[in-house]
């Protein structure tokens, strides 16, 4: 009998590791099983229409189930520095004016406004109209606290405070009046304006809540906050009382038909696009490239996809680490590396590749930097060999006894595979003979914001207006160790081309400027461009009217649940 | 039942006890096939750990963007990955790590665990006390949730992943050894060892350690298979190091988002898991019919 028992004792082993290499890809449909976790089930959608509607044919009611990739880290629109919390924070609070995905800026909560001739005022008239989710007015009052708010060091406020720069004071005119005074001019201040991280959050709520606005948002948006449950769902829901849509960016300016939104947190990829494919969640977004040909063959799913604005991904190279100080050294970095086959190999032709430090549809981004610094390993060499970095026994090259070493820091999960572009790049750069040191770690913002210890650091930004790049390029940025920006980069030509950009009334000028930094900024080779991320979302069929913003982000006014 | 076979005739019970044998002799073939098949596995992957180079068509860290995702094939034997890297070379390659971690962990793990228990058992009164109450402690903690708790606390290095591993078996190892200690203490050749004046520190060198080894090497062998599982778990949690070549604990979680698409880059080191740790766990089970005293002794 002893041979079966080995036999049986070894099972548990096998069901182990069956169950690990499983636990990725689980939540397979089952069949036959229906929708409860959702809520979403026609009857529902169906039964609970809302008689204040003004439209009588569009299906009223239900609840979308929208998986989330990562978890937002603040529901404060301040305080948050993270696109994840966007989607969840603009479906509760409202901007004072909307962006059109051609950039023209259209009334939201400010009916109308008015540039001063020095460029250095702004004068809101605001809706009569509109109250936040906790009764309170919204009025000039409100407009001014929510701007000294982000001023304030106290509310410790993250993207919010360089959105709403050269924001200086806010002065009540009259009740529906304000007037906001900047520092100087800026071009790129009424386009911030309509960013969610600025929107207006209820003055009586910042106050009474103060830290804790985060878990308890209060705003005047289409949804109201519910509930948070930590790492597993964001619910909100309909606000009845909502009339003041913009017509700029959605159909419905009115009260939302959705009853509920539920934002579950799925991290696990295979899990959250698993959910959307056996119907147990409506909508998931940050679809894996592999899984977007075969969801898109899926009769029963379709598949949103919208490339975002601002800063595609990029690897900054911290100029303040010897020896990347070097012009020269860094420009044989940048073609040594083979960004078109990383992301042809990663992404399978699903992201487009980035080539300048905008993004291709933000404003005055350069289409000529496109194709223009190809990979090319042989001048990669002879620019290493020519500074005098020359290759040793083992494959490495040296100088003065010191081996050419790059430390790659990189942050954990593997958001958009960004893990997998070091490990690619460390094989590229061992080709030439460079010794890449990749560290993964989940305490990224210590080790690169904190302590500046990285050679190459990735990052993106989605923005709306090229001036974005002051916070990662004008040497008066100091997010690092408050002692440098991101890439270690001090050139004087770059800061005043920067601080003209941003007074430039001339769109034309404008545009021209921005190039100029462009071409600068690759020329110097400051940054190795990677991907442009598009937005994507596979959704069941069902959910109909998605819409999203010029930025990509989701709005939710519009949708409805069909058939 | 009971008395259904009673009535039955002596012949049929005969033919069932022949039948009995029959199967016991067939299954005793079938045990021995098992333990040279893994013996065979074991060899081969030593193999591998040892020379990955000779035995890998590719290198572990060639990335051919022109062929990403390929299906197994006769150039591709386990297919390739989404790095266009070779999975069986990868898997080959891979192969040193994963066992070092296992063999490692397993030998910090069975050392620490054995001078813990050796000094409980030996010394016994209020140290065996106090250990053996901070063991049960540390056996109130699941294995694998003390070893991640520890790989997390740590950091992601090679040797934090072997301590953690090891440190998880410890408690395991100890009382193991101790209870064999004290056994062996109450022998009379203790007793007599003591009459002929030998001292504390010989009698536990020359004769209590040398017979207490046996079921502590049986422990190992098994653990071996434990310890592998334990440490690819943690890898594949992201909890291991992040090097050129991969374990397969890593390769297990960086397919596993690629399963719906293409199956062979988690199952096939999921196969080589499975594969070695259910030969050494055959191994193990073999190796203590052998050394069970209660087994072998006339």
């Amino acid at each position: 009998m002893s041979n079966k028992r080995k036999i049986v004792r070894s099972l548990p082993v096998l069901a182990l590791i069956f169950a690990i290499a499983l636990a990725g890809c689980a939540q397979k449909p089952s069949s036959g099983e229906s929708s409860a976790a959702g809520g979403a089930s026609p009857a529902a959608a169906v039964s609970s229409a809302s008689p204040s509607a003004e439209s009588g044919n569009t299906p009223q009611g239900g609840e979308l189930s929208y998986a989330l990739a990562t978890s937002p880290d603040q529901l404060d629109p301040h305080r948050s520095g993270y696109a994840v919390a966007v989607r969840v924070i603009r479906t509760i609070h409202d901007s004072l004016v909307a962006q059109a995905p051609d950039g023209s800026i259209h009334p939201w909560l400010a009916t109308e406004w008015e540039a001063s001739p020095d460029g250095k005022s702004y004068t809101f008239k605001l809706r009569q109209d509109v109250k936040f989710h906790d009764g309170t007015p919204f009025n000039a009052e409100a407009v001014k606290y929510n701007y000294d708010r982000i001023l304030n060091p106290e509310t410790k406020a993250a993207n919010s405070q360089s959105l709403i720069y050269p924001y200086e004071s806010a002065e009540v005119l009259d009740e529906y009046t304000v007037k906001l005074n900047l520092k100087t001019p800026s071009s790129a201040f009424l386009g911030n304006l309509s960013q969610a991280l600025v929107s207006i959050v209820s003055p009586t709520a910042a106050e009474k809540y103060g830290d804790q606005l985060t878990k308890n948002p209060v705003g005047s948006g289409p949804f109201k906050f519910v509930s948070w449950e930590e790492n597993s769902q964001i619910v909100v829901e309909r606000n009845p009382d909502y009339n003041w849509g913009p017509d700029s960016l959605v159909d419905n300016t009115g009260a939302p038909y959705l009853d509920k939104i539920a934002f579950k947190i799925v991290p696990e990829e295979a899990t959250r696009i698993g959910s959307v494919q056996s119907g147990q969640i409506l909508a998931g977004e940050t679809v894996p490239p592999q899984n977007i040909a075969s969801l898109a063959n899926d009769a029963k799913l379709q598949i949103f996809k919208s490339n975002t604005q601002g800063l595609p991904f990029t690897l900054f190279i911290n100029q303040k680490r010897e020896p990347w100080g070097d012009t020269k050294l860094r420009q044989a970095l940048q073609a040594a590396i083979d960004v078109g086959s990383i992301v042809k190999t990663l992404y399978l032709g699903t992201y487009d590749q980035a080539w300048s430090p905008l993004t291709p549809g933000t404003l005055g981004y350069d289409a000529s930097l496109e194709n223009a610094n190809k990979f090319d390993q042989n001048k990669a060499n002879a620019l290493f060999d020519e500074l005098g970095w020359l290759k040793g026994d083992d494959g490495i090259r040296a100088k003065d006894g010191k081996k050419l070493t790059l430390r790659y820091v990189d942050g954990s999960p593997n958001r958009e595979k960004r893990n997998d572009i070091a490990a690619i790049v460390q094989q590229q750069l061992k080709q030439v003979g460079i010794a890449v040191e990749v560290e993964i770690t989940q305490d990224f913002r210590t080790v690169i914001f904190e302590q500046g210890n990285y050679d190459i650091y990735g990052n993106s930004q989605v923005n709306s207006d090229p001036e974005a790049l002051r916070n990662f390029y004008h040497s008066g940025a100091k997010s690092i160790a408050a002692s440098q920006n991101l890439p270690g980069y001090a050139n004087a030509e770059v800061d005043a081309l920067l601080d003209a950009g941003l007074v430039e009334q001339d769109p034309a000028k404008r545009e021209d400027i921005y190039k100029q930094i462009q071409q600068i900024i690759i020329r110097d080779a400051v940054i190795i461009p990677i991907y442009v991320f598009p937005y994507t979302v596979a959704a069941s069929k069902t959910v109909e009217a998605l819409k999203f913003d010029s930025l990509a982000y989701p709005l939710f006014n519009d949708v409805y649940l069909g058939k | 039942m009971e008395d259904t076979v009673a009535v039955k005739s002596p012949a049929w019970r005969e033919s069932r006890a022949a039948s009995e044998r029959v199967r016991i002799r067939s299954g005793i073939r079938f045990s021995a096939l098992l333990v040279y098949g893994a013996g065979l596995v074991i060899f081969f992957i030593v193999l591998c750990a040892l020379f990955p180079g000779q035995i890998a068509p590719y290198s572990p860290t060639l990335m051919n963007v022109d062929a990403i995702i390929q299906s197994p094939s006769l150039a591709h034997p386990f297919g390739t990955d989404y790095y266009g890297r070779d999975v069986f070379s990868v898997v080959v390659h891979g192969t040193r790590d994963s066992l070092l971690i296992g063999i490692a962990s397993v030998l910090v793990g069975g050392l620490i665990g054995a001078a813990i228990g050796a000094i409980a058992g030996f010394l016994g009164g209020v140290i065996d006390t106090i250990i053996m109450g901070l063991i049960e402690v540390m056996m109130t903690i699941p294995g694998i949730l003390f070893a991640l708790a520890v790989a997390a606390a740590m950091g992601p290095s090679l040797f934090n992943i072997v301590l953690a591993v090891a440190l998880s078996a410890v408690p395991g190892y100890a009382r193991v050894f101790r209870s064999q200690i004290i056994s062996i203490k109450g022998r009379p050749f203790i007793a007599a060892a003591r009459s002929v004046g030998a001292g504390r520190v010989r009698i536990f060198a020359r004769h209590v350690l040398p017979n207490a080894w046996a079921p502590l090497l049986v422990m190992a062998t098994i653990g071996l298979g434990t310890s592998i599982l334990v440490g690819s778990g943690l890898s594949f949690l992201g909890l291991g190091v992040i090097k050129e070549i991969p374990d397969w604990g890593t390769l297990l979680s960086q397919g596993r988002g690629y399963l719906t698409v293409a199956w062979w880059m988690s199952t096939f080191p999921g196969l080589a898991i499975t594969l070695l740790v259910l030969s050494v766990n055959l191994l193990g089970d073999k190796l203590r019919d052998r050394l069970d005293p209660k087994k072998n002794r006339i």
